[in-house]
């Protein structure tokens, strides 16, 4: 229970912070990214949201074993809608990992189609 | 068995056979845009090229991120060795890297990335253009997925062949049909990394716009406003290139730039709101508050979405001339 109540709080705790600055620097100008969303998506609530996702998400890098700050600065230079296209699927999107020599094994499977192919049709 | 493959494809007619294999009725379901290529070789479009200056640096054990994408920034005009992107995109849990944060992580070192469409031929636009293309292949046989990134720097129509910095290889060469078939499980992925101010080729102007503002977010102001003025250069009427490219000179505290901006954006959009209520703010700024009233009245008569915006700025402007008349 105790880390419960301590973990909401501390993102709530986070999220004021983050809210209160974005208000000092956009005064009065309409920016870029409001531009292309759709009306409602500027909304505090939406904000809110997508501020709760950055710490969802960093928790999640962390969980993979990078340091706290650096899974800091990573989310930071991710767009809103990166940070949900990979909230709670970090464990199971492509990571590229694999040292090369596999592509001959893709090339086998073509080799594999053409014969087959050619043999059957 | 993966040795005597090696043999065959050391032979080039072979290798070249998978190209030709194009012409087979089936193989253009399994590689169709490697027998489109072959059908039609696309207007304008060079018969070989590389990219000249791309390093290569060897791929160390399960880094082919940061390895592909040293290569890539490198050849942008970075300093940076794969070494110094560990920490920006590699998962040690997953033992490799997302391809979201391939995307961002150049950002920070004040790069735009921009993610291809999934065409084979904007790969050989943007090589031809002299961009290497980082490409994310899968080399798995189903159910099994083995992601690896390489970075595509060369090609050649006749040979059937592209040139790819992989892993422990410098010049590898896949044919076509290759490529196209480790490449079809990650929806065709591939990205460019291109220093602020050098469009892609292939750029889409929206989708660019997206991927100069997510640079802007984190880029610095220099980078971001020679992102947004090469946008505006390659599409001069776009309307959110000029409301970035004034937002980073007013957050830098240039108003004079950020009303040039502005004011060039509505030479060729005149009723663009965000440009107006842009404009109203920073000339209200700058202490001429008539003129920023006129200008936020000319946008409130097509407020579009941005009616609540357009009010509070007009609630500035009019408690500054207040405050100004009781002086």
């Amino acid at each position: 229970m105790k880390p419960f109540v301590v973990r909401s709080l501390s993102r709530l705790l986070i999220a004021c912070l983050m809210l209160m600055s974005f208000g000092t620097a956009s005064a009065g100008m309409i920016g870029v990214d409001q531009l292309s969303a759709s009306v409602g998506a500027t909304t505090d609530r939406a904000a809110l949201m997508t501020i709760l996702a950055r710490g969802d998400v960093q928790s999640q890098l962390q969980a993979q074993g990078v340091d706290p700050s650096a899974a800091r600065e990573r989310v930071a230079a991710m767009t809103d809608s990166e940070v949900s296209s990979v909230m709670g699927q970090i464990d199971a999107l492509p990571a590229g990992a694999s040292s090369n020599n596999g592509w001959y094994w893709g090339a086998a499977v073509i080799v594999a189609i053409i014969v087959w192919y050619m043999w059957f049709s | 068995m993966v040795q005597l493959i090696r043999a065959r494809f050391a032979n080039a007619r072979l290798a070249a056979g998978v190209f030709i294999c194009a012409l087979l009725p089936g193989c253009a379901l399994v590689i169709p845009q490697t027998s489109q290529l072959h059908d039609t070789w696309p207007e304008g479009l060079a018969q070989h090229a590389e990219v000249e200056g791309v390093p290569f640096f060897p791929q160390e054990e399960l880094l082919c991120g940061p390895t592909a994408l040293a290569t890539a920034l490198a050849a942008a005009g970075a300093h940076v060795t794969p070494g110094d992107l560990v920490a920006s995109v590699y998962l040690p849990g997953r033992r490799g890297a997302l391809q979201v944060e391939m995307l961002a992580a150049p950002r920070t070192r004040g790069f735009v990335s921009y993610r291809l469409e999934p065409r084979l031929e904007d790969v050989l636009r943007e090589i031809a253009a002299g961009n290497a293309v980082v490409v994310l292949q899968d080399f798995g046989v189903w159910p099994f997925h083995l992601w690896h990134y390489a970075v595509a720097v060369g090609f050649d129509r006749d040979r059937g062949m592209v040139v790819m910095r992989s892993g422990t290889h410098e010049r590898q060469a896949a044919p076509f049909g290759a490529l196209e078939y480790t490449w079809k499980e990650s929806g065709y992925w591939s990205m460019v990394v291109l220093p602020p101010g050098r469009v892609p080729v292939t750029a889409n102007e929206a989708r660019y716009l997206e991927a100069v503002a997510a640079a802007a977010r984190v880029s610095g102001a220099k980078a971001a406003a020679l992102a947004y003025e090469g946008l505006l250069e390659r599409w001069p009427a776009d309307v959110g290139a000029a409301v970035g490219l004034a937002n980073v000179r007013y957050g830098s505290g240039d108003l004079a730039g950020a009303e040039k901006a502005l004011r060039s954006g509505l030479e060729r959009s005149p009723s663009a709101t965000p440009l107006l209520n842009n404009l109203a703010q920073v000339l209200s700024d700058e202490g001429r508050n008539d003129e920023a009233l006129r200008t936020i009245d000319a946008a409130q008569r097509a407020p579009g979405p941005f009616a609540a915006e357009l009010a509070k700025t007009r609630d500035t402007i009019l408690e500054r001339m207040g405050k100004a008349a009781a002086k």
